[in-house]
């Protein structure tokens, strides 16, 4: 199937666009997609023009797309006349970013080796699965009201409760792939010999780390507003405040403005930082010419 | 496929100590059970509530969460006398759910279609890819906080910020079971001749049913968890402004009684209704559990 690259035409387009192995695609067909791409994007814009224009409906509220532009600008160089230092944004972001790097952190040292125990053993998989199966199901606002009511202000509530929120996801899916591993290796490595630890190295970590790729590509944009909610509710620094601080000021534009730069974050990290990481990672199975990447 | 014959042999080394303990005394048998270990980790779950009520200034402890939703329950809604459907409880939770269950039967209808037709035809796919894909980025709570400032109070804002914020999820979910179909059985049909409601009962539903269930499911935590938000920062009534408003008289044991009523609803409709579903539809692939993999493993 790889090695028919770029010959049929129809062939690549008509398997999922997005479901991705962009390389096998031919370059006029990739054309034509952003091409469409780009017309979607244009319509909600024009469509968002449009409403705005709205008067004496609930939208008499929503400014326009070159306004919000101009307050994004305003929060990147600094608006001195509404009192915008330069660089807002990226200090807000870095602060929202450190606390849910460090729940992300905590999630992937204590979920793993749950999802392993979850994986490998009957006992560990019965008596974790309802704490899991908890933690993946709570609201956000539960996560945040948790988080304010543990912690009180400050840093310590988004982070730990960005833990709560991954942890489940990451466990789950180290317990599937573990549950794929291939039990024949895993006895001939012991008939062999070799140390147990070496086995966790060289065969069930293989087999679930494309799964960890996967919850950590899931669970992050969930995370990051989770990060944000939790500090509207109860932060002291970051996105979440200073759109706590646009909602009472009762500024639409500003809001939207930070909106905007969430999309524009969670996609940077998400299409750059985290699939060039897991096309590194996996190098060995896209020369084979798998596909790894998921939507 | 016999597999059943290799879960009663556990010979093969690499199976789990639970199996191979059914041999050993019954002391031992009990304290490895499957529902021992399930049993020991929910009273773990109840330990740890204590403790951490004990603990903190604030939290409180699962007695009196308990006791205060029990209050709630007695205590008669609005100016109205009390009864079993008229008190604070019933009520609030009655509107949101009310408005959840609208926000999901629109997100099914625009999620639904949008989906599939990603999946059928690639240049909608390539339309609608940026879209859906910032549509997901976008946090549910800033939609909450401009629904509220363009809607103010009563039944739209919610409605409407469960709506766009939990179609994205349900749009990706149809177009990856829209993908799954296969193509072959669908250029076939369609060269035969064969009705869209056949190729629908027969080819699209059992292909997509995975990712259907899985979509509705995402959808109707997200709407739930939407609704609730939006209440939170501004309503007059639904559970969310229930808890905003014990949180604002700085009473911490009804924020955390409306939490866990949340929870519980969400945890009900998943069990209780979509799980069924999710069971009724898979029974042909007989056991497989919740992990989406099947029980026995290759030995």
């Amino acid at each position: 199937m790889a090695s028919e690259t770029g010959t049929q035409e129809r062939d690549a387009s008509s398997r999922g666009t997005m479901a991705v192995d962009v390389a096998r695609r031919t370059t006029s067909t990739r054309r034509k997609a952003a091409v469409y791409s780009l017309l979607g994007a244009v319509t909600v814009l024009v469509v968002w023009q449009l409403v705005s224009g709205f008067q004496r409906t609930a939208f008499d509220l929503l400014p326009g797309p070159a306004q919000v532009a101009d307050r994004m600008w305003g929060f990147i160089v600094g608006d001195p006349s509404r009192g915008v230092a330069s660089g807002t944004v990226f200090i807000n972001f870095w602060e929202t970013l450190r606390k849910t790097l460090i729940g992300f952190a905590a999630a992937v040292v204590f979920g793993v080796p749950i999802g392993i125990l979850m994986g490998r053993y009957r006992y560990a998989k019965n008596f974790f699965f309802d704490l899991v199966y908890l933690a993946a199901n709570v609201p956000l606002i539960v996560y945040a009201i948790l988080g304010l009511l543990l912690f009180g202000l400050g840093d310590a509530g988004p982070a730990f409760v960005v833990a709560l929120l991954v942890l489940p996801v990451i466990s789950l899916n180290v317990a599937a792939g573990v549950e794929g591993v291939d039990r024949n290796l895993l006895t001939m490595s012991r008939a062999y010999g070799r140390p147990s630890r070496a086995a966790l190295r060289d065969i069930v970590a293989p087999s679930f780390s494309p799964f960890l790729f996967a919850a950590a590509r899931a669970s992050f944009a969930a995370s990051w507003k989770l990060a944000a909610l939790a500090e509207t509710f109860g932060g002291t620094t970051g996105i979440g405040v200073q759109i706590r601080k646009a909602f009472q000021g009762f500024s639409v534009a500003d809001m939207m403005a930070w909106m905007m730069f969430f999309v524009i974050f969670v996609v940077l990290i998400e299409r750059v930082a985290l699939m060039r990481l897991e096309r590194w990672v996996f190098r060995y199975r896209l020369k084979r010419g798998e596909d790894v990447l998921r939507y | 496929m016999g597999r059943s014959v290799t879960e009663q042999a556990p010979a093969a080394g690499a199976i789990s100590i639970g199996s191979g303990a059914r041999r050993r005394n019954p002391i031992v048998r009990f304290l490895v059970a499957d529902r021992t270990a399930r049993w020991s980790s929910r009273i773990l779950l109840v330990v740890v509530w204590q403790l951490a009520g004990a603990l903190s200034p604030r939290f409180p402890t699962p007695v009196e969460t308990f006791s205060f939703i029990v209050d709630e329950f007695n205590r008669p809604f609005g100016d109205g006398a009390w009864s079993v459907w008229n008190n604070e409880l019933v009520r609030n939770l009655f509107i949101s759910i009310q408005r959840a269950v609208s926000a999901f039967c629109i997100v099914v209808m625009i999620g639904v279609p949008i989906g599939y037709a990603m999946g059928r035809w690639w240049r909608i796919q390539a339309y609608f890819t940026d879209i859906v894909m910032v549509g997901i980025a976008l946090p549910a709570y800033i939609w909450a906080l401009l629904g509220v400032m363009w809607f103010g109070f009563g039944f739209r804002a919610p409605v409407f910020c469960a709506v766009v914020s939990a179609t994205p999820g349900l749009i990706v979910q149809v177009l990856q079971g829209s993908l799954a179909i296969p193509r072959e059985l669908r250029d076939m049909s369609g060269a035969y001749g064969v009705p869209f409601r056949w190729q629908v009962r027969h080819l699209i539903l059992p292909s997509m049913a995975g990712a259907l269930i899985a979509g509705f499911r995402l959808a109707i935590n997200a709407a739930w968890g939407c609704v609730v938000l939006v209440e939170w920062f501004g309503n007059n009534e639904g559970a969310g402004f229930r808890a905003r408003y014990w949180y604002d008289v700085n009473n911490y044991n009804g924020l955390m009684g409306w939490g866990v009523i949340v929870l519980c609803v969400v945890i009900t409709v998943d069990r209780g209704v979509v799980e069924r579903i999710d069971h009724a539809v898979h029974r042909w692939r007989g056991r497989i559990t919740s992990f989406g993999g099947t029980r026995t493993s290759v030995g």
